[in-house]
């Protein structure tokens, strides 16, 4: 017997082996799964590209967020890697659709923190939270007074990134087209500079 | 340096990353990209790295072999020098790619931690041979 035929039957037993072993799974119940409830619900992919409709969607806001995070880290006054203060100004809207910009700018914010080339200063919608707990530690007299923090102590933001969303939608006999064009732009709040501006633009067509 | 510039056209031709100065880039493009089965008509003719600002910058080339419109969907994965993924999970990004049509996709790392990448990429042309063949 040569060596190349002794390791066909090798392979070819462990091959029967591996063959019997499946059988014999197969004749024994499959093992419980962590779920409660039979009902008709499947848990999916969350990064998924989602075509369930034409509207702005998932992947979408997720798409936007990444290529304008990716954008911004290389602009010029972040890459200069001394860790810019940065705020969130409001990100307008213009589509005829009802779109959460605050969403894709969370996301922005989110991805551009990980980063660690920038640090964020709270914006208008956080000011509340922030003065209430100001207000609370050095005006009610409940705190030591070591630990309560300062009045007056906030950083403000060296930039500001505002922008705003578009959207043309065409409707023809067979075809649904939308166009969506999301614009931003970092702004130096002292000197009113626009130091960075970056689009991304979408195009969904549906057959209807 | 002409020499240099040589050795890098030839290696490039050869599907070898034209960045050999890094011992960690001298990796051919099979290496860098994960396939989900095997593209059909869809292949990945040049792959190229650059750091820029302490950031991977990456420019990939995907050629459409065939005369009809490809669909591609495709996400980076990036890994810190430890071999850990960073960065979090990327959304899967739509592509079309004409027929004929050389298509470029750049792409930035998310931080400076990340030094190296897969390219994952699905076509749903994809061939696999499926384990019931044999």
């Amino acid at each position: 017997m040569n060596p190349t035929s002794v390791i066909r039957i090798k392979s070819i037993s462990a091959l029967l082996v591996a063959m019997s072993g499946s059988l014999l799974t197969t004749g024994c119940a499959s093992t419980g799964s962590p779920i409660v409830g039979s009902g008709p619900v499947t848990y999916g992919d969350a990064k998924a590209v989602e075509s369930v409709t034409n509207e702005f969607g998932s992947t979408d806001l997720q798409t936007m967020a990444e290529a304008m995070t990716r954008s911004l880290i290389q602009s010029a006054v972040i890459a200069r890697g001394n860790r810019p203060l940065i705020t969130i100004a409001e990100v307008k809207n213009k589509t005829s659709e009802y779109i959460d910009t605050r969403s894709i700018t969370d996301s922005i914010r989110a991805q551009m923190l990980k980063s660690g080339s920038v640090r964020f200063a709270v914006d208008t919608h956080a000011m509340q939270n922030q003065t209430d707990e100001l207000i609370r530690q050095n005006q009610t007299g409940l705190y030591k007074k070591g630990t309560a923090k300062k009045i007056g102590g906030m950083e403000g933001a060296d930039y500001r990134i505002e922008g705003n969303i578009a959207s043309i939608v065409k409707l023809g006999s067979s075809v649904k087209d939308v166009y969506y064009k999301f614009s931003l732009m970092l702004v130096n709040v002292e000197t009113g500079v626009i130091e960075w501006a970056d689009e991304k633009d979408i195009r969904k067509t549906s057959s209807r | 340096m002409n020499l240099v510039n040589a050795m890098k056209r030839v290696a490039a031709l050869l599907g070898i990353l034209a960045l050999p100065a890094n011992p960690a880039w001298a990796d051919s493009i099979a290496s860098k990209v994960e396939e989900l089965g095997k593209m059909k008509y869809l292949n990945v003719s040049s792959l190229k790295t650059v750091n820029r600002n302490g950031l991977l910058n990456i420019q990939a080339e995907i050629t459409n072999d065939s005369a009809s419109n490809q669909q591609l969907f495709y996400r980076f994965k990036w890994f810190d020098g430890n071999g850990f993924e960073v960065g979090g999970e990327e959304p899967w990004k739509p592509l079309t790619i004409y027929g004929k049509q050389r298509q470029n996709i750049t792409t930035v790392a998310p931080m400076p931690q990340a030094t190296d990448f897969r390219l994952v990429l699905q076509s749903p042309d994809n061939e696999t041979t499926s384990p019931s063949s044999w």
